[in-house]
């Protein structure tokens, strides 16, 4: 009986808010462009000891040799096949992507969701941590961070994920002021229904449109991110990564011209692949130019009644600095 | 050394013209030839150097910090100078110099009418001061070397120093250059701490350029000395130093004419600046934070995966250093061939036996001392002492970050003999503790700097006494009480023969032990636009006698 | 806006900066390594490492280290710099002028193409200008800002000759204070711009998506049913478009230090973001906690301006 009383009034969630855009964003050609980039990027990686087998570490041919048959993307300093660190970089780059996010959705959706449902001192405490994380300078902390302590991929990870989940906290927080209020989640709750169960059924739903552009934004940034601080000497040495292949690359500018070239051409093409997508989804799930304007109308006074930090443009928050 | 002598001839050879003729202002020939010995100097014109760090104070006799002594030693004098690489020591701010007792005492007569660039008079006050109250406090290299045998310093008169030790020391009139001993004003530090006078950053000094200006981070402005003891240096008006971080905009500032001079060239540009008009190269082995230096491994001793010989011998054979001097180094240097550097040519033993690339041996020595190849990715322990059966041979590797090239060929070429090499990246200030105060590595890479004298930048790598925590000593823990008498016999004798003799024995020792793999000698390439002449590229004087067509 | 609100944002900000600086500080202190070594070079002796570590109170343990922090910073004090045996608050704060100089110059060119590109791609959505734009935007915004300095160095400045490959002033400075000024401008031109070079890709997004919303709004479509031109039409929108732009790209502040860091690297220009690589690579801790402390507190100001400005623009939002 909970169960249906619980299931009858959810609001129009997966398969209008999900199912109908992601049709649409296979149909439409920014969205096509941004799937099949992000794809090829995605397939790259779950392939990469079947396209590039062997250790990309593995010296293999004469140092310096421009692109060639045998080795596409020709060979680096220390004859290294280029076209397998490349391979072997993008993974790793997807993989830092999809760490970071991962902990800032996760991080980010547990904190909006106690901030909105406990309220009071708690709510007050977490978003004042908010508002604290969110002034932090990221990379210079991911620089301190890094130098300080050795490098490695898993403190990149970690640093960045636990500074990126600001905003997802503030939108999840502001979907559940409005939820809380609702007659189906009172309803819900009434009958015994779990907070997490409501979190999973409603709130997660209606958060996802904003949960989607952080992700896409915050994976694009610690792609850049890394690569930043592979350029200034703060890769990680045991794994290859287009962080690593940037440094590697930089005193090469104007003796080996692949060197700088492929990985920057993997990278570049990887982050406008996650960007397009990003953009795409949140335009179709918003609803923005689809002529769903319920949806941001609908939102649009949530947000602003939070904190008072976010800023909304004709209701589209902003995600912060990438 | 080959290459290096025919440049140090040819530059020694210009000075010389450049200090004999200056007295018009005519323009040199444009090339870089000995041609260009016959003619004289230009006068005036700004000189712009590209420094790469950013010095911090411009005080080098508080600090052996290589971007201190970059960037500051123009601004001073030593008693001594170097006037050809790895040279005898020549008369600076003292011009007259007598050996006593057997090389423990020393006795200088300094140059008169010599004075600071804030018209005070020098005296051997300021000399007795600066080694007293500055360098033996604060200048890690001459306090470490000279603290514990120096016994006093006197001044009979205003231009009489005599240093007294307690044991006749040999190498002494090597560690008086700028670099090893700058000299500073008495009346301008006298009272106060060193680490925090004002002058560290507002220098007053002796040498042939006074301080303008220091923008930190940004550029330090010198201007000409008028008054240098020298007579007619320096030539040019102005020296600027740009503090340009990256290597790859630096050398495109001097192709572009920016900068004027560079102090080292990034291997991969090499060819194209060597070939390149309008700018000229030469090679160095010393630099103001050090000469002589090799790039060498050190092995942790007191691990028991590597406190085996053979293990040691195993990895040196397996490492094939010619590809760490072609392909890091673009051949910059040379590999090395004895433990003490070529460039200290009367200690350099040659013929020392050391392990030559052969990856058959390495595995034939790794079986033999129990790790075992079973197929895997790496090898396992069956039998090694301390070791329990099944570990697999996994090293780490610490580098500075801009050392990590060394490591990735370190781990590339150990990988093929099955050992796994991880690698760990440190900063200076992590490194250092991290070796030497916590011990905590099993491998790792330094440069070892040998300096002008093996008492000076070799002795502490193998001492026992210099096991500790003291940065760039004994990294290896290497302990053996012959070669410690024998570096200790190498000093208190100042016969040139008997102490290479001794020198000889150490190396021989060493080689065998293998403490350390000694990978390769480096060198840096200095360029120069083509209109700018005259440096002295292996001193941090080395604008003194420069001069550049406008 | 009530003034108890605006007392209260005031009063958060010093806590703010106080509580990021703290928090660095158990970061910075609890990381391994030893900031003496930059201090004394590499051959010293044990005796006079120890000395050393006392001056700087290293020595002590982490809890009084951090008492004695907290009540110094207080007082504005940041400590004395390890490496440059001075005031860490103003050695970082010599070093500001050049980076706000070149993130303002950024955010200028910045604002100003973004603007331009966006209502170019705005009046004509779905036209392939629109698209072309968005292109060149998205791959802008996907550039690492390292890669292109480095080209912008190579073909720009070093191929072309059209500008200074390195520093903030040529060496050989110019005599007039007209030629210093126009000598700065020409060094500063060419880091600005691809500094701006990735935010351009956010402002022309958002002018564009502004300008496509304002133009379907009832005032407008009216306005242009009777007969008002295009361009005049635009301006309107524009007008109602730009202040909230505005202040999103006010409140990006943070991300125009982190661009200026790596441009900063490569075109040698002395500001804060190299200031803060040298000091973290030499443990420089408490020019590393001034750095931390002044972007902060800008990040912080920045913030606030936007959000005071955007509710005093927008009276649809209220603070309580």
């Amino acid at each position: 009986m909970t169960e249906l009383l619980l299931r009858r009034p959810t609001p129009p969630a997966r398969h209008r808010l999900v199912a109908r855009p992601l049709r649409r964003l296979v149909t439409s050609p920014g969205g096509m462009v941004a799937v099949s980039l992000t794809a090829t990027a995605a397939l790259v990686a779950l392939l990469a000891g079947r396209i590039a087998p062997g250790d990309p570490f593995a010296a293999v041919a004469a140092p310096l040799q421009s692109p060639s048959v045998t080795h596409p993307m020709g060979t680096d300093d220390l004859g290294r096949d280029l076209l397998t660190a490349v391979v072997h970089g993008v993974r790793t780059s997807l993989v830092v992507a999809a760490g970071v996010a991962g902990i800032a959705a996760v991080v980010g959706v547990v904190v909006g969701t106690v901030a909105g449902f406990r309220g009071g001192l708690v709510d007050d405490l977490l978003m004042r941590a908010t508002e604290l994380v969110q002034v932090v300078p990221r990379f210079f902390l991911a620089v301190i961070v890094i130098a300080l302590w050795e490098p490695g991929l898993d403190r990149l990870v970690v640093v960045l994920g636990l500074t990126s989940w600001t905003w997802t906290a503030r939108v999840v927080r502001a979907e559940t002021f409005t939820l809380r209020e609702r007659p189906f989640v009172e309803a819900a709750r009434s009958l015994g229904a779990g907070t997490w169960r409501v979190v999973a059924h409603h709130l997660l739903p209606n958060a996802l449109p904003a949960t989607v552009v952080m992700v896409s934004t915050v994976a694009s940034g610690a792609i850049l991110l890394e690569a930043g601080l592979g350029f200034i000497g703060l890769g990680d040495p045991d794994v290859v990564s287009l962080g690593y292949l940037a440094n590697n690359a930089q005193r090469f500018l104007r003796t080996a011209w692949w060197m700088t070239l492929f990985p920057g051409l993997a990278l570049v093409v990887t982050v406008v692949g996650i960007n397009l997508l990003g953009d795409e989804l949140d335009e179709l799930l918003t609803g923005r130019g689809t002529g769903a304007a319920e949806l941001s109308s609908r939102r649009r006074p949530a947000a602003v009644r939070g904190r008072g930090i976010e800023t909304e443009i004709d209701g589209k928050l902003l995600p912060p600095d990438a | 050394m080959r290459a290096r002598t025919a440049w140090t001839v040819v530059a020694f050879a210009l000075v010389t013209a450049a200090c004999q003729a200056p007295d018009e202002d005519v323009a040199p020939a444009p090339t870089a030839t000995v041609t260009e010995t016959e003619t004289e100097a230009a006068r005036g014109g700004t000189l712009v150097v590209a420094i790469t760090a950013d010095p911090g104070h411009l005080n080098p006799a508080i600090t052996t910090s290589g971007g201190t002594h970059t960037a500051s030693e123009l601004l001073y004098n030593g008693l001594l100078a170097v006037e050809e690489e790895g040279g005898e020591p020549v008369g600076d701010l003292a011009e007259d110099w007598e050996v006593e007792e057997d090389g423990a005492v020393y006795r200088f007569t300094l140059r008169d009418g010599v004075t600071w660039h804030d018209g005070e008079p020098f005296t051997s006050a300021d000399v007795k001061f600066s080694f007293e109250q500055v360098l033996l406090q604060y200048h890690a290299r001459t306090k470490a070397s000279l603290a514990s045998v120096l016994e006093g310093i006197d001044t009979p008169d205003e231009r009489t120093v005599v240093f007294r030790f307690n044991q006749p020391y040999a190498p002494f009139l090597l560690q008086l250059d700028v670099t090893e001993a700058p000299i500073v004003a008495e009346h301008v530090y006298a009272g106060s701490d060193p680490n925090e006078n004002p002058a560290n950053t507002d220098p007053v000094g002796t040498g042939p350029f006074e301080f303008v200006s220091y923008q930190e981070g940004a550029e330090i402005r010198l201007a000409r000395n008028d008054d240098y003891f020298k007579e007619d240096l320096p030539y040019l008006d102005e020296v600027v130093m740009r503090v340009v971080p990256d290597d790859a905009s630096a050398l495109l500032a001097l192709e572009d004419g920016e900068v004027d001079f560079l102090w080292g060239v990034p291997g991969p540009d090499l060819e194209r600046i060597r070939t390149a008009d309008e700018i000229v190269t030469g090679e160095t082995a010393s630099n103001p934070g050090g000469s002589n230096c090799i790039m060498t491994i050190s092995f942790n001793l007191d691990r028991p995966v590597l406190a085996d010989q053979r293990v040691r011998q195993a990895i040196a054979h397996a490492l094939d250093r010619q590809r760490f001097l072609d392909q890091i180094l673009f051949g910059q240097g040379e590999v090395a061939e004895a433990p003490i550097s070529s460039g200290i040519a009367w200690a350099h033993a040659d013929q020392v036996d050391l392990p030559e690339h052969d990856v058959a041996e390495a595995e034939r020595l790794l079986d033999e001392a129990g790790w075992k190849d079973e197929g895997g990715a790496t090898r396992v322990a069956r039998g090694v002492e301390g070791v329990e059966d099944g570990t697999p041979l996994r090293i780490d590797f610490l580098h500075f970050p801009t050392f990590s090239k060394y490591g990735e060929l370190v781990r590339e070429q150990l990988g093929a003999v099955s050992i796994e090499v991880a690698l760990r990246p440190l900063e200076p200030p992590v490194f250092a503790p991290t070796v030497f105060a916590q011990d905590d590595f099993d491998s790792n890479v330094i440069s070892y700097c040998n300096g002008p004298d093996p008492e000076i930048g070799v002795r502490r790598m193998y001492d026992s006494a210099q096991i500790g925590d003291v940065p760039f000593t004994n990294a290896a823990h290497y302990r053996n009480p012959e070669v410690d008498a024998l570096f200790q016999q190498a000093v208190t004798t100042i016969d040139r023969d008997e102490r290479a003799d001794a020198y000889r024995q150490i190396q021989e020792q060493v080689a065998r032990d293998l403490p350390y793999v000694w990978l390769v000698e480096t060198e840096s390439t200095r360029a120069w636009q083509d209109r700018c002449t005259g440096f002295k590229i292996w001193t941090g004087l080395f604008a003194e006698t420069a001069s550049c067509r406008s | 806006m009530s003034a108890r609100y605006l007392l209260r944002r005031l009063a958060q900000v010093p806590v703010t900066v106080v509580a990021i600086v703290g928090l660095t500080f158990l970061l910075v202190h609890l990381a391994p390594g030893d900031p003496i070594l930059a201090l004394a070079g590499e051959y010293g002796d044990a005796e006079y490492y120890a000395a050393m570590r006392a001056r700087f109170g290293l020595d002590r343990p982490l809890a009084a280290q951090l008492v004695t922090y907290a009540t110094n910073l207080l007082q504005g004090d940041f400590g004395i710099s390890f490496r440059l045996g001075r005031p860490a608050l103003a050695v970082a704060l010599e070093r500001l002028p050049a980076t706000l100089l070149l993130a303002t110059a950024g955010l200028a060119v910045s604002s100003a193409v973004g603007v331009a590109l966006g209502t170019a791609a705005g009046r004509r959505a779905g036209r392939p200008l629109d698209v072309g734009l968005r292109v060149g935007a998205v791959c802008g915004h996907a550039t690492p800002s390292f890669w292109l300095a480095q080209l912008a160095v190579l073909t720009l400045a070093f191929g072309a000759g059209l500008f200074p490959v390195q520093g903030m002033t040529d060496a050989r400075l110019p005599a007039s204070s007209l030629g210093r000024m126009a000598d700065l401008l020409h060094h500063l031109a060419l880091p600005a711009l691809v500094l701006a070079a990735s935010e351009v890709a956010l402002t022309t997004r958002l002018v564009r998506a502004g300008l496509v919303e304002a133009w379907r709004a009832d005032y407008l479509r009216t306005a242009r049913a009777k007969g008002l031109p295009d361009r005049r039409v635009t301006y309107h929108a524009l007008r109602n478009v730009l202040l909230p732009v505005a202040t999103v790209v006010g409140g990006r502040v943070g991300t125009f230090f982190t661009g200026a860091v790596l441009v900063e690297i490569v075109f040698a220009w002395p500001g804060v973001g190299r200031l803060l690589l040298t000091s973290a690579q030499t443990r420089d801790y408490p020019v590393l906690l001034a750095i931390f402390g002044i972007v902060s507190l800008g990040v912080v100001l920045a913030n606030l301006v936007t959000d005071l400005l955007y509710g005093w623009l927008d009276p649809r939002i209220r603070y309580d």
